[in-house]
Parts: structure tokens; C-alpha cells; sequence
């Protein structure tokens, strides 16, 4: 069983191709511009789906149940070399399942693709690494103490797993949400740029903030920190490329 | 500025006067009116040829408009003109008059004396058989009519040299092709060309609308190939020629507020297997995107060998928020009509006319279609053979209290969809024989159908190689779908109501039962790859081409059916009661072939599957499917290729069409609030583009809702 928040199915932001993207309940972070607040308590929640109705999002699921949502698109995946997205939420606190459910797609040749926060044990990576094609490590401020401070997470053991992951020859993309008065001044990106460099990180995709998730936070009866911040204008996500585009092969997504 | 641009500035000043074609058939009945029939049929259609100026705008390298239709406002006549052309009758849709896509390969092979010639050999075959002997002389006396067209262009631009503000060489151009044409059939690209349009623009002429241009790239063709392998012509200046071309067709739009049109097939599959894709194919797509204007309706013939470059450049003119070109499965359609009994190097010509139908091209005569309301048959179920929200009159299938399953709801609705396709094809019937053939015959249509110079005989009586067919554009496949699918989840499976309470629901609009409403519209719904309701799909299908088989039209050709509402949805939904799926009263019913709008929550993928389940190859008329993505998905190659697999996916499993809008909701939105801000915005409707400011408010909210994708 895997506490799954939502399904997603033709997704085409979270990877190669046409993908189904499964969203794991529960997050060890708390990133206040965060789009699914509802995938970060480690319960389930119930909130209004887009239509209106109560639903609950991070229920227990049976693997096989997943598996039979996904291979509905199978012949997506193939045509378009797309395929399964294992997001969240964070991914790996429900590493055993992940491993799971990872190694049955793996049997049946579809591709999967990991997206983490990196925030866990080494350990948890070590379980689900044999069946995962491609990973997406997001990446979101340049010290500990922001870390720590602005989403509690653990800089250190986040560095460090993503460069024991390019060392060990994992195919790692690194995701950088652009959250303006966190990481966008030049200087702050400069040493963004600099811990990348560092582990020897190769490709890197920026993830305009857009605040497409507000309802889901007026759904939740939260508030949410970013309501009245506008989304990023691709010009100025432009402006902030050039900076990791002198050390990355850089992408703008969105 | 662009040539386009140049051109479309021209049309900026409207022709003064009426716009009365009428006049000039008038003109010609008057010239005897106690002439047979036929006669004074050739004679109007000789008139109207031969009468009006010729016009030629100043940056045009192909001539052809409809500006000589307009008369000064109180010429002589004009009115009495009006009374004495009715009295003679003129043939509407109903009664196959346009929507036709014309034998223009024979005609740009033989040119108007080839044409000549046909009538000339049928008279000696004939000339025992009077009646066929005059009707050859009428249709002679048309084309040469037309001929006489011609030459006045030709005539024109010989003219114009001398008035301000014209090129020259264009005008030498025109005048040359022209003249060339009334006299031999057409040598280069750029006089094929204008020989069709000029054949189209007749058809104009005499009041025809949804004339398509058929298959373009493919009777074009080895005039681009012969031309550019002599090396007198250019990609550049070919397209340049198309532009101009289809540019014109903004005439009706410019001109009489109205929007053409114009159906342009383009790739395909040849009977041996191959691809028809061409360079021609790519400068058409090309052509149409530069023009952006409503009109010229691109339908692509899409295969499993069609490559994806062609798909990718479709996709790039859709991006740009035309709508067009439609994407068609053509094995799908190759094999839906291949059941009918056609010749097979016929079916594989075929080509679309006005939205979607299929049509084989100059094979048959003009289309007629209508639509069918499948949801109004569940009013009369609920409410023992009454309407609920109009008194209409259906049948009484008995005491819904009396059903005990849903297999036994199924066969009464049966019934009373049965009653339904009767009763359409009562309706159709007597319309299509109102006006009869026999009464009222088109000599000069008929030269541009095989095989009716030959057999001397009208287009409507025989003279065509096929018989007419007809199209029952079946509407609400999601409210029907989703209906059955709510009675079976609500009453059959859950029984948390009885059928009684869903009648009184039904027949209250909901008023009182807001806790059954909601039950219904937490059942499963179409579009969500959910077979439990996609099941109920397939069955309408299945059983509407059925009911619609068992008939004829009358000269003895199929029925077919259409996936297709054509915004009808929107107008029929007015007319009907609160349905079984939670719609209410007076809502628009699903559109074409798609699911309810804003049901189907689960992406496009899941979409697709649920609307490839329904057996396609039943369908010969064609289908609509509308789908909506955010304009970023085509701006972007990787993300197209994205767009490229889902269609050629949704294509393999079955699917017959799709039509995709590419312009964001927020633009949408913002248009209809200031629409000032965009009088160019063309979107895909139904089966046609259109300027979005022109449609009416509830249409533009319809187009709104649309569920977008991504």
C-alpha cells in the first residue's frame, strides 16, 4: 500500500513525453509556496476536488490499483517515450512502497522517473535505485540556515545525496523552483549555482513560481503565504537563466 | 506589408449597393419566360455568368470575387427582380444544392473545352433522346456562360491598366491566364489555379455555399511538379498564389458579415498504400496559416504512414489558434466508407465538404444533413410520450414503474429512439422531394460530377456515378451516455431512487430533488476512460447507425451518420427538459462526439480512450471532436511531439477526428468583454473556424467551457 494523494494522468511538465504522475502523501519539508499543500501532512486530507465535490487525497492505495490506472495510458508512454512520474509530496518517505511499485513498472518497461526533495537517508534512495530510470532533485536555497529556516529541511544531507547520486551515475536533473526573496537576487543565485558546481551537477531546470495553487489552499481552509505574489513572468525567469545557464545546461519550464 | 495584408486592406471598402445575385438570374428568365424549364434555367445561369463586371483587386495574381454580385441600391428591376426569381424556386441544403466537392481533376485535365467536348460527344450519343439532347444544350449554354466569365476577367485586367493604383504585371498575369484558359486547358500551376477558383467562384455565383476546393494538393499537383521541375516556378511565388487564393474566401466575411465555408482536403492515402503527402500539402498548410482568416476549412487526411513532419507542421497552424486544420483519421474513414460498396480508387479520393462529411468527390451529388436530438427521446420516456419543457409529441413506452432493469430501460429507449429516426427521416424526406429534381435541375452543377455529360442526365436524377447520401449529425452522445450511465449507478445498481422519482425530478427541473441531482452527477461520466459508462457510448452508436440503416434516401443512396452537432447542441439543448445525467433544463446538450464539457476531469489521455470506444468505422459521415489546449503546448517542439504521440495514439485505437483550439481561456475570456481588442481572433467552433467577436454570447461561453487539457 501507498498513501497516494492524486493521480495525474497525461502530465506533460513532469518529464519526458506523456506521463502519469503519482503523488505521494506526506512531505518532511514545509515550502510555503508549495502547489499541493494537500500532498504534505502525512494524513489524509479531505478537500473539494475541481468539481466541487469532497474527496480524499493521501489514502492508502494498493499498488495493483495504481498499476491499473497507469497502464491505461501504456500506449501514451510508448509513442511518446514518456512514462510514470513518482512525485509527492516526498517520494521516499514511503520508500518501501515506492521500491515496490518502481520495480513493477520497471517489469512491465515503462519508464520511471523520480522527483525528490532529497530530504531522507541515503538509505532510501539505495532501495528504490535499481528501478528508476531518471531523477529530478529539487533544489531550493544555497545554505543551512535557509534550509532549515524557510522549509526545515537538512542542507547537508540534501547536498550530500544528490552528489552521491551524480557520482553513482544516476541520469539526476536538478529542479529550481524561482521563489522571488528567496532564491532569485543575483548574488543568491551565484551561490546556488556554486553548491550545484560543487557535486558536480550537470543539467538544471527553473521552475517559475506560478500560484496555480491557490485555490488548493482556500479548498484546505489554509493560508497561503504567496496568494497575492504574482506568477513569475518568463522574462524575468529569463533574466535569472543567464545566471545558471554560465554553468548548466539550463532549462526554463512552464 | 505582406501580400496578404495588401489584399485584405482592399476588402476593407465594401462594395455599394445589394448584394443580389438574383438580379442577374433574373436578367436571364426574363429573356423567355415561356422557355422549358431547363431552358430558363441555362438561361438565368447564362445571365448571371455573363452579366456582371468582373472585378480584380490590385494585388491579386488570381482572379475570381463575388464584388460583381453587388447591384446599385435601386437599380431598375432590382425589386420586381425579387419576386419574379422565388417564383421560379431555388433549392436549399435539404435539397442537394451545395456542400459539394466538384470533379475539379477532370476539370483542370481538360479545361473548359474539354468540357465542350463531353457535351458535344454525349449530344451525338444522344441524339435520339430529345429531353437528353436539350438538356446537354443547357448544360452547353452554362459553360459556355461561364466561359464568358472568363474571358470578362480576362477582358478586365486589360482593362484596369489604366486606372490608378494596379501592377502591371499582375494584371498581364491575369490576363493571360485568362485568356489562355477560355480556349485550352491549363498548362501551368498558376492557370490550374485559376481555373478552379473560377469554377468555384461561379458556384458563388449562383448562390452555392460550402463549395469545398477538395483535394487540392493532390489534382494541383503535377502542375507544381511539371512547373518546378521546367524551373518557372518558385515555393515562394506558389504559395503566394494560394494565398491570394484563399484570401478571397474572406470575402463573405468582409463583404456580407457571414462566414464561408470553403472545405480544403489535404494528405491522404493513395490505393496502393502510399502516402499523398506532398510539397503541396505543406505550401497549402502553409498558405492557410498566412491568410488567418475563418473560411478556408483545412481538413488533413491522416494515416499511420503520414509523416510526422506534416502532423508537426498541422499542429504548428492549430498553435497559432485557427482551429484548422481538423485532423482525420483516414483509415477510419477509408474504411467506413469503403462499406458502402464504392469503387475503391473512389473512396480514396474522397474529400470533405462544409465541416467534416465525407464526400466523394465529384462522384455524387450535393450533401444534405441533418441533426438528430437523441436526449429529446429521454423527455418522452420520462413523461409517457410528452415533452416536459415544449409539447412536443413522442411515443408512450409504458409505466416506468413497470422496468425492473436497466437491460429493459434499454430496449424502451430504443423504441423510442426508433420513433426518432422515423420520424427524422419522415422530416427529411418530404423536405428532399419539395423541391424534386425533377422540377428543378442543375445543368451546370451537373458538368463537374462524373458521369452526368455522359449519361445526359441531372446530377439529382441519376446523372451522377453515386447516388445522394445523407447525414444524421447525432447530438448528445455525453447527455445520453451519462443519462444511462446515472440510471443504471442511481436506480439499478445503488437503488437509491426509483425511477418514479427521477420522472417527478426530471419533470421539476431538479426543483426539490437537488439531493437526487446530486446522486446523478456523482455517477460515472463519459470521457473518463471509465467503461461502466463508456459501454453506453458504444451502444448509441452502435444503435443509431442501426435504426438510420434501414433507410434510404430517395433516389436510393445510404444514410449515414455524424459525430457532429455543429453548435446545434447548444439550440436543441433549449428545447429540452432536465435529463437523467443532473443537465438541466434548457442546458446544451454534449457537443459532437465529445464528453459533457467540464466531465471529463481526468487529462486528455483518458479523453481520448473513452472517445475512441465507439466503432468509428460506422460513422461514414465523419465526426467532431473538440478539444482545447493552452497555446504554450505548441510553442515548444519537444511539446508538440507530446501533442503528436496523443494523436497518433488516439488515431491507432480508433478515433476518427480531431479539432483543436489553441487559444488560452484567459484570451477567450478577455475577448468577450472587450472585444475591440480582437477582431482577428479566429477560433475553431464546431466543424468551421470563425471570428470570435461575430458569435453570440452563449456560443463564445460554449467554446469557453470547453474543457482545456493543459
Amino acid at each position: 500500500m501507498i498513501n497516494v494523494s492524486d493521480i495525474q494522468r497525461f502530465s506533460l511538465g513532469d518529464g519526458p513525453g506523456i506521463r502519469t504522475t503519482i503523488f505521494f502523501q506526506g512531505c518532511n519539508l514545509h515550502c510555503p509556496w508549495c502547489h499541493n499543500p494537500e500532498a504534505i501532512p502525512l494524513r489524509p486530507q479531505k478537500m473539494r476536488d475541481p468539481r466541487g465535490r469532497e474527496r480524499v487525497y493521501g489514502a492508502p492505495t494498493d499498488i495493483a490499483n495504481i498499476l491499473a490506472v497507469v497502464e491505461k495510458d501504456a500506449a501514451y508512454y510508448a509513442e511518446s517515450g514518456g512514462g510514470v512520474t513518482l512525485s509527492g509530496g516526498e517520494v521516499l518517505l514511503q520508500a518501501e512502497g515506492a521500491a515496490r511499485l518502481a520495480a513493477a513498472l520497471q517489469a512491465e518497461g515503462i519508464h520511471v522517473l523520480l522527483d525528490t526533495a532529497g530530504d531522507v537517508p541515503f538509505a532510501a534512495f539505495q532501495k528504490v535505485l535499481p528501478f528508476i530510470d531518471a531523477i529530478y532533485y529539487d533544489w531550493k536555497a544555497a545554505n543551512a540556515e535557509d534550509y532549515r529556516r524557510r522549509i526545515g529541511g537538512d542542507f547537508a544531507r540534501i547536498l550530500d545525496n544528490l552528489g552521491r547520486l551524480i557520482e553513482a551515475g544516476c541520469a539526476v536533473r536538478v529542479r529550481v523552483p524561482l521563489i522571488e526573496g528567496v532564491n532569485t537576487a543575483p548574488d543568491y543565485a551565484e551561490q546556488m549555482c556554486a553548491c550545484l558546481r560543487q557535486v558536480g551537477a550537470q543539467e538544471v531546470d527553473l521552475l517559475p513560481f506560478h500560484r496555480l495553487g491557490s485555490a488548493k489552499y482556500r479548498a484546505l481552509g489554509l493560508a497561503y503565504a504567496y496568494a497575492s505574489v504574482p506568477s513569475m513572468t518568463i522574462q524575468r525567469a529569463k533574466e535569472i537563466a543567464k545566471i545558471y545557464q554560465k554553468y548548466f545546461k539550463t532549462k526554463i519550464e512552464g | 506589408m505582406k501580400t496578404t495584408e495588401l489584399l485584405k486592406a482592399e476588402m476593407a471598402q465594401k462594395p455599394e449597393g445589394a448584394y443580389a445575385p438574383y438580379y442577374f438570374k433574373y436578367l436571364g428568365y426574363r429573356q423567355d419566360y415561356t422557355a422549358p424549364k431547363t431552358e430558363a434555367r441555362a438561361n438565368a445561369v447564362y445571365a448571371l455568368f455573363t452579366k456582371p463586371r468582373a472585378y480584380i483587386y490590385k494585388n491579386d495574381w488570381i482572379a475570381g470575387s463575388i464584388r460583381p454580385l453587388w447591384v446599385q441600391a435601386g437599380a431598375e428591376g432590382l425589386v420586381y427582380a425579387g419576386r419574379v426569381v422565388p417564383g421560379y424556386g431555388e433549392r436549399d441544403f435539404a435539397q442537394n444544392v451545395d456542400h459539394f466537392s466538384p470533379d475539379y481533376r477532370r476539370l483542370v485535365r481538360e479545361g473548359v473545352p474539354g468540357l465542350l467536348r463531353s457535351i458535344q460527344k454525349s449530344m451525338r450519343k444522344h441524339a435520339a433522346r430529345p429531353e437528353k439532347v436539350a438538356y446537354l444544350r443547357a448544360m452547353r449554354r452554362t459553360v459556355l456562360g461561364w466561359k464568358g466569365m472568363i474571358r470578362r476577367y480576362a477582358k478586365q485586367a486589360a482593362a484596369c491598366g489604366h486606372a490608378a493604383g494596379y501592377d502591371e504585371e499582375k494584371l498581364g498575369f491575369i490576363q493571360k491566364n485568362c485568356e489562355f484558359l477560355t480556349e485550352h486547358s491549363p498548362q501551368t500551376f498558376a492557370q490550374a489555379l485559376q481555373l478552379v477558383w473560377l469554377c468555384h467562384q461561379s458556384f458563388l455565383y449562383e448562390g452555392r455555399a460550402a463549395m469545398a476546393l477538395g483535394r487540392m494538393d493532390q489534382y494541383l499537383y503535377p502542375f507544381y511538379r511539371k512547373d518546378k521541375d521546367e524551373g518557372i516556378l518558385t515555393d515562394a511565388f506558389a504559395r503566394e498564389l494560394l494565398e491570394n487564393t484563399f484570401l478571397k474566401i474572406y470575402e463573405h466575411r468582409a463583404y456580407r458579415d457571414v462566414d464561408e465555408t470553403i472545405n480544403i482536403c489535404i494528405g491522404g492515402t493513395s490505393p496502393n498504400g502510399g502516402c499523398d503527402v506532398n510539397e503541396l500539402s505543406y505550401l497549402i498548410l502553409q498558405a492557410v496559416r498566412e491568410c488567418n482568416v475563418p473560411g478556408p476549412n483545412l481538413s488533413a487526411r491522416i494515416a499511420a504512414n503520414t509523416p510526422d513532419r506534416f502532423l508537426d507542421e498541422c499542429l504548428q497552424v492549430i498553435g497559432t489558434g485557427l482551429g484548422y486544420p481538423a485532423l482525420m483519421n483516414d483509415e477510419v474513414n477509408l474504411r467506413a466508407l469503403r462499406g458502402y460498396g464504392y469503387a475503391a480508387e473512389d473512396v480514396y479520393d474522397y474529400s470533405m465538404v462544409g465541416c467534416i462529411e465525407n464526400f466523394l468527390s465529384g462522384r455524387q451529388p450535393p450533401w444534405s444533413d441533418g441533426r438528430f436530438d437523441a436526449p429529446r427521446f429521454l423527455e418522452y420516456m420520462f413523461n409517457r410520450g410528452r415533452g416536459i419543457r415544449n409539447k412536443s409529441v413522442g411515443i408512450d413506452t409504458g409505466d416506468l414503474s413497470k422496468i425492473s432493469s436497466m437491460d429493459e430501460f434499454i430496449q424502451k429507449f430504443e423504441r423510442q429512439l426508433q420513433f426518432g429516426v422515423d420520424e427524422y427521416v419522415m422530416f427529411f424526406n418530404n423536405q428532399n422531394t419539395r423541391l424534386n429534381a425533377e422540377e428543378y435541375e442543375q445543368p451546370y452543377l451537373s458538368c463537374f460530377c462524373e458521369d452526368c455529360i455522359g449519361r445526359a442526365q441531372d446530377i439529382c436524377r441519376g446523372g451522377s456515378k453515386y447516388p445522394s447520401v445523407h447525414g444524421a449529425a447525432l447530438m448528445g452522445i455525453g447527455t445520453v451516455s451519462d443519462s444511462l450511465a446515472a440510471i443504471e449507478q442511481v436506480v439499478f445498481t445503488d437503488r437509491a431512487a426509483t425511477l418514479s422519482d427521477l420522472a417527478r425530478a426530471l419533470k421539476k427541473n431538479f426543483a426539490g430533488y437537488e439531493w437526487l441531482r446530486q446522486k446523478l452527477l456523482a455517477a460515472p461520466k463519459y470521457g473518463n476512460d471509465d467503461w461502466f459508462v463508456d459501454k453506453y457510448a458504444v451502444w448509441f452508436v452502435d444503435t443509431l447507425a442501426r435504426l438510420f440503416s434501414r433507410y434510404r434516401t430517395k433516389d436510393g443512396g445510404p444514410i449515414y451518420i455524424a459525430m457532429a452537432a455543429n453548435i446545434s447542441n447548444i439550440y436543441a439543448g433549449q428545447t429540452i427538459a432536465a435529463t437523467p445525467d443532473g443537465r438541466r433544463s434548457g442546458e446544451a446538450l454534449s457537443d459532437a462526439a465529445s464528453p459533457t464539457y467540464g466531465c471529463d476531469v481526468l487529462g486528455a489521455t483518458a479523453t481520448l480512450n473513452s472517445v475512441a470506444r465507439p466503432d468509428y468505422t460506422k460513422v461514414a459521415c465523419g465526426t467532431v471532436l473538440n478539444q482545447k489546449f493552452s497555446p504554450g503546448v505548441f510553442a515548444e517542439e519537444e511539446k508538440r511531439k507530446k501533442l503528436l504521440a496523443l494523436i497518433k495514439v488516439y488515431f491507432r485505437k480508433g478515433g476518427q477526428e480531431i479539432q483543436i483550439n489553441a487559444t488560452s481561456r484567459e484570451v477567450l475570456k478577455d475577448a468577450m468583454d472587450h472585444p475591440e481588442k480582437y477582431p482577428t481572433l479566429v477560433v475553431r467552433v464546431s466543424g468551421f473556424s470563425a471570428l470570435y467577436v461575430t458569435l453570440a454570447r452563449e456560443i463564445q461561453e460554449d467554446i469557453l467551457r470547453r474543457t482545456q487539457q493543459e
